[in-house]
Parts: C-alpha cells; structure tokens; sequence
C-alpha cells in the first residue's frame, strides 16, 4: 500500500447560505455539490456559483453523462440537471444511513456510512448488487480510469483511499490534515479529486496521483 | 454526512423535533440516538431525553470524541434545566476541553455557559465569573450572546450592581431580538421582572415600605445604621458587623431597631429575643448578659443604652436607623425564593443551593406542600419541586445545534 499526504491544490467557498457539504459530483465542466436543500454547480475556475437546484440534498451526488443522482432521506433521485424536476426515485441501500454517491459502468456505487459498505446499486430498481466492506465510515465514493476511491472520516481523521473493488483491500492511501473532514468525493476524470468539507462548508481540489510516478 | 441524519438534523434546527423524530424514531445507532435525545429534550420529556443521550454517548466509538463530548454538554444542560445540580462537573469540564481541543468554538463556549449557570445558581459568584473570563470577550452568535449577558447579569445582580445588571440586559435583549428565540426574549424579560420587583422591604419608625433592588443598592451606600436580615448583620458603609452566628444578638438588634428612636421594655425584648412565654429572673438575667455582648459586638457602629423602660439603640455618626427585611417573612422564604425561578428543583439541588442539609430541606418542602405553596411531581430521586401554578416547561434548554454535523 502506498501512503501519502493528500495535496490539496484549491479551496472553494465558503458559500453564501451553505452551511455544510454533503455531496459532490462533477459534469464535466461544473462541480456540483449537495447543501441539504439545494443542488449548486460551481465554476472549478471561477469558484463562483453558477446555478443552484432547489432540491433536497441531504447525502452523495453523482452525474450519469445526463442526470443528476441525489441522495434525500432514504431514497435516492434522479433529477434533471437543465429544471432540477425529480424525474424518478429509487430506495437507497443504506436505509437513510447512505452516504456517498458515484455513478460507473451502467450502476449507482452508493457508501453505507456507518456500516463502513460501499453498495453496486442498479439505478433503475434500486437493486444491490454486490456490496463491497472498507475498514473506516464511508463517506464520499468515485470511480476513475477503472480505480474505485472512497473518502474515509472516522475520529478525527479523514484519507481517500483507492480500494480493491473485489477484496475491499487498501491499495493506496492520502492522509488529509487532521481535522479536515472529506464528506463528499468526485475525480474530474484527470489528475484532480473534488472533495466536499462537510462542516466547514468548503469544496477542495485534492491532486490524484500519477500512475507509475 | 448520513442522509437520514442529516435530514433530521436540519429538521431539529429549523425547529420541528417531531420532524426529526419522525425521520430517526426506529434507529438505535449513535447520531440517531443523540438526535432523538435532543428532540425529546425539546419536547419537554427530560427523563428520556437523558437516558438516549448517555446512550448516544455509549455508542459512539472511542475515537469520536468530539460527538461523545457533545452529548455530555446536552446532557449537563438538561441537567441544568432540571436543577439538577449535583451532576458530575469533572464530566462537563473534560467535554469542554475535548470540545475547544478540536476546534469546536460553539460547543465549547455552551459548556462553559453550562457550567457557569451551575455555579450562579448555587451562590459560587467568583467562579462563575472565572468561568466567563476564561470564555473571553470575542463576539459570539446572538444566541450563546444572550446567554453569557444573562450570566454576567445574575453576577451583578446577586452582588447588587444593579446599573451592570441592567446594561448587560439591555445587551441580551439586543442579542434575543436577533436570534429570534422566543425561549430566550422570555428568560431576559423573567431576569427583567426581578428589577422591577421589590427585593426587600424597608422598615423605620415603625413603617415600612417596598425597595427595589436598586434602591437596596443605594441603601448600601448610604449614611444609615442597616439592621440587614438577609446577611444577618448591622452594618454602616463599609463597616459591618456580622451577627450570623449569633442568632439572639441579631434578634435583639433587630427589635432595637425596628423601634428606633424609641426604647424597648425588657418584656418586649425577652418575647422577642428568647420566644419566650412566661418570663421569670432567669430569663432577666440572660437579657442583662446578651445586652452586654451585644453592646460590645455594636460598638463600632452604635451604643446600646440604658432607659427606665428596656433599653434603646444609638447609632453613631448618623440619624438614621433601618431595618432590612425579606419581602414576605415566613418560615421557609428562603426555600421560597429559589423555587420562586420557575423551574422543577430537585430538593438535594436546593440543599446545595442553600447551603443546609437535605433533610432540612424535605422539612421544609413537606411542611410548605402542606399548605399548597410547593408541589412536586415525580418519585425518588427525579422528584422535583417547583411554586404553583406550573409555568411552561423550560425555558433555558438551548441544546447545541451543530452537535451532530460531523
């Protein structure tokens, strides 16, 4: 296992009436991220808030290449970026104790928090697939280049780990400073990681790794 | 963080306990179990409230700290609020410093507040005040703003600073209008009243009449000779002559002079000093002997003279000689004036408060519920006594909003 401190590249935030982050997700060219009752995409170089969506967000976000995925109480939606109307609805795995969302390769990847679970979820029935266990609270979940990350927060610590998605197996780890909660977690496809600052309100840019470097 | 969770949390702060409950009632792990604790303490149920909160606390893993730490801070407070004063204050102090070790700011200033009522409540002025300035100065959120101005308003009004008492409650009124809390624009207009409401009576020449608090401030400063039954002393100025533990002398001096100028005839001063029925030589005899220790502990402030009658009080270096005295006398008015705050008493809560044993305590509590001036409710240890009629169930609960947001 490779271990590393997390470098953190940008801050974004604090926002206006944002009192907590608790989802982030990336279209490609805004982040995204979930304030408990609103939806905000931000402009990664501006870091001023393009739109907001007034819907209830109370957990994980993800993007599918067209919709919106949110986490609200015990279910999850899915909204349509362009009105914010809540499209359908499935239930989440975790019965209201979910928390990180990601969508890849056709299924919903859904963090069960306290449960330390990270679910493959069927997007159209709600469906567990397959569950996978990590050692710590799961908090924000991310696929990129075939890599399955996840965000941890147990104590007063937090690290975005890339997993084995078959054996839960640590493979790499990035420490964040201690007291620095990562409650939401999104790679933009590149050599950047979002990550949601939960209390604090904040969105950071955590650099990803090289391969082979 | 948790979907649920958070969805719930966000329901307790905008002020809708049953909307939280409705989302965690049937989940038993560690931030379902503090929310519902808090939700129940804001619906008014303190006993359960406690009970999921300590569980809540249990629940917790040893390395979250930081949410143990809050639920012990909800949980002082809802002792507090239940004048449950013997709670373990070592518990308080360690959450506090977890709290501000971790850079939760709000937290740890609640739980000083906590603890700084504690201590005003049961008399412990100069630590209290310790307390708040250990908090320092910096601006806090209207909230726990209005609560620190009340605090430092109870100091001045427990030392009788009756112009900062109201300074700070003209702060506090401020910073309620602006949380928007209507529990706490109540407990500062309460506090308010207590201005407004004679704290003493004032009696000379044989009348008396109402003061307030201010006034009994100015009384302090003032040229006359004070025969003060709340500290049961003689005292002019600055000088003062304590009679706590002689309860004859003071007894003597208060009929002295309650009469002023007047003398009193030895009869009198038996009858009044020795509760005496019938009067023989033994009894004469006494007097002549407490006259004279009286007449030596007075003479700084006044001489205790001879007259064909009794005898008569002289004050030294003034004209003016007063008497101050509770606003109703009774037996028990101490026990009285605690519960007189509104809130339910534990009756070991107002031994400690009072300073006297528990079982002086449950006397007088039986005797004043005997003729309806007290009632209780609840059985065993979690009874609690408070003046009738009952008002609306408490005021001070202010649990910590955020205490569930990591």
């Amino acid at each position: 296992m490779k271990r590393s401190a997390a470098e953190i590249i940008r801050e974004y935030g604090p926002f206006a009436g944002v009192e907590a982050v608790h989802g982030v997700t990336y279209d490609g060219s805004h982040v995204w991220f979930a304030s408990g009752d609103k939806l905000n995409a931000i402009d990664p170089d501006s870091g001023k808030v393009a739109r907001s969506l007034d819907v209830a967000a109370h957990a994980g976000t993800a993007f599918d290449g067209r919709h919106l995925f949110q986490i609200a109480e015990d279910r999850i939606q899915k909204i349509d970026a362009a009105s914010g109307k809540v499209l359908a609805s499935i239930p989440a795995p975790g019965g209201g104790g979910d928390s990180g969302l990601a969508w890849a390769e056709g299924s919903l990847w859904v963090g069960q928090y306290r449960e330390r679970k990270i679910h493959q979820v069927d997007p159209d029935t709600g469906k567990v697939l397959r569950t996978i266990e990590s050692k710590r609270f799961v908090t924000g979940v991310t696929w990129v280049d075939g890599e399955l990350w996840h965000g941890t927060w147990e104590g007063e610590d937090s690290d975005i780990r890339r997993i084995d998605p078959d054996t839960g197996k640590v493979l790499e780890l990035l420490d964040l400073p201690a007291g620095t909660m990562v409650s939401g977690l999104e790679s933009d496809g590149g050599d950047r990681f979002f990550c949601g600052g939960g209390a604090n309100g904040n969105v950071r840019a955590v650099r990803r790794p090289r391969r082979g470097a | 963080m948790e979907s649920l969770i958070t969805a719930a949390a966000r329901a307790l702060e905008a002020g809708d306990p049953l909307g939280a409950l409705n989302r965690v009632a049937l989940r038993n792990d560690a931030p379902s179990l503090a929310l519902r604790g808090i939700a129940m303490a804001q619906l008014g149920d303190l006993a359960k409230a406690k009970t999921l909160l300590r569980s809540a606390a249990r629940a917790f893993g040893p390395r979250e700290a930081v949410a143990r730490a809050r639920c012990v801070v909800a949980e002082a407070e809802i002792a507090l609020v239940s004048r449950d004063l013997g709670w373990p204050t070592k518990t308080l102090a360690a959450a506090r410093t977890t709290l501000e070790k971790h850079g939760d700011v709000a937290n740890a200033t609640h739980a000083g507040h906590i603890e700084a009522r504690r201590l005003l409540l049961v008399g412990r002025l100069d630590e209290a005040e310790r307390i708040l300035a250990e908090l320092g100065t910096s601006p806090l959120p209207p909230a726990p703003q209005v609560v620190r101005e009340l605090v430092v308003a109870g100091i001045a009004i427990r030392r009788l600073r009756t112009k900062d008492a109201r300074v700070a409650l003209g702060r506090a009124a401020h910073a309620a209008s602006l949380a928007g809390i209507p529990g706490l624009t109540a407990e500062v207009e309460s506090t308010n009243r207590v201005l407004d409401t004679p704290a003493a009576r004032l009696i000379t020449h044989g009348n008396e009449r109402p003061l307030l608090l201010e006034q009994v401030e100015e009384l302090a400063a003032s040229d006359a000779l004070v025969v003060d039954t709340f500290h049961h002393s003689v005292r002019r100025r600055g000088t003062i002559v304590s009679l706590g533990t002689r309860p004859v002398l003071f007894a003597l001096a208060r009929v002295l002079a309650q009469a002023w100028p007047a003398d009193v005839s030895r009869e009198a001063l038996m009858a009044g000093a020795f509760q005496a029925r019938h009067v023989d030589e033994s009894h004469r005899a006494r007097l002549r002997v407490e006259i004279g220790r009286l007449r030596a502990k007075l003479k700084p402030v006044a001489d205790v003279t001879a007259t064909k009658q009794g005898f008569a009080l002289t004050p030294r270096k003034t004209r003016q000689v007063m008497v101050l005295a509770r606003p109703v006398e009774e037996k028990h008015a101490a026990v009285l004036a605690f519960l007189s705050d509104g809130e339910p008493w534990s009756s070991s809560a107002l031994a400690l408060a009072l300073g006297t044993s528990a079982r002086t305590v449950q006397r007088a509590l039986d005797e004043l519920a005997r003729s309806n001036k007290v009632q209780s409710f609840g059985h065993g240890r979690a009874r609690r006594w408070m003046t009738p009629p009952v008002p609306g169930f408490p005021t001070g609960l202010l649990l910590p909003g955020p205490l569930l947001k990591t």
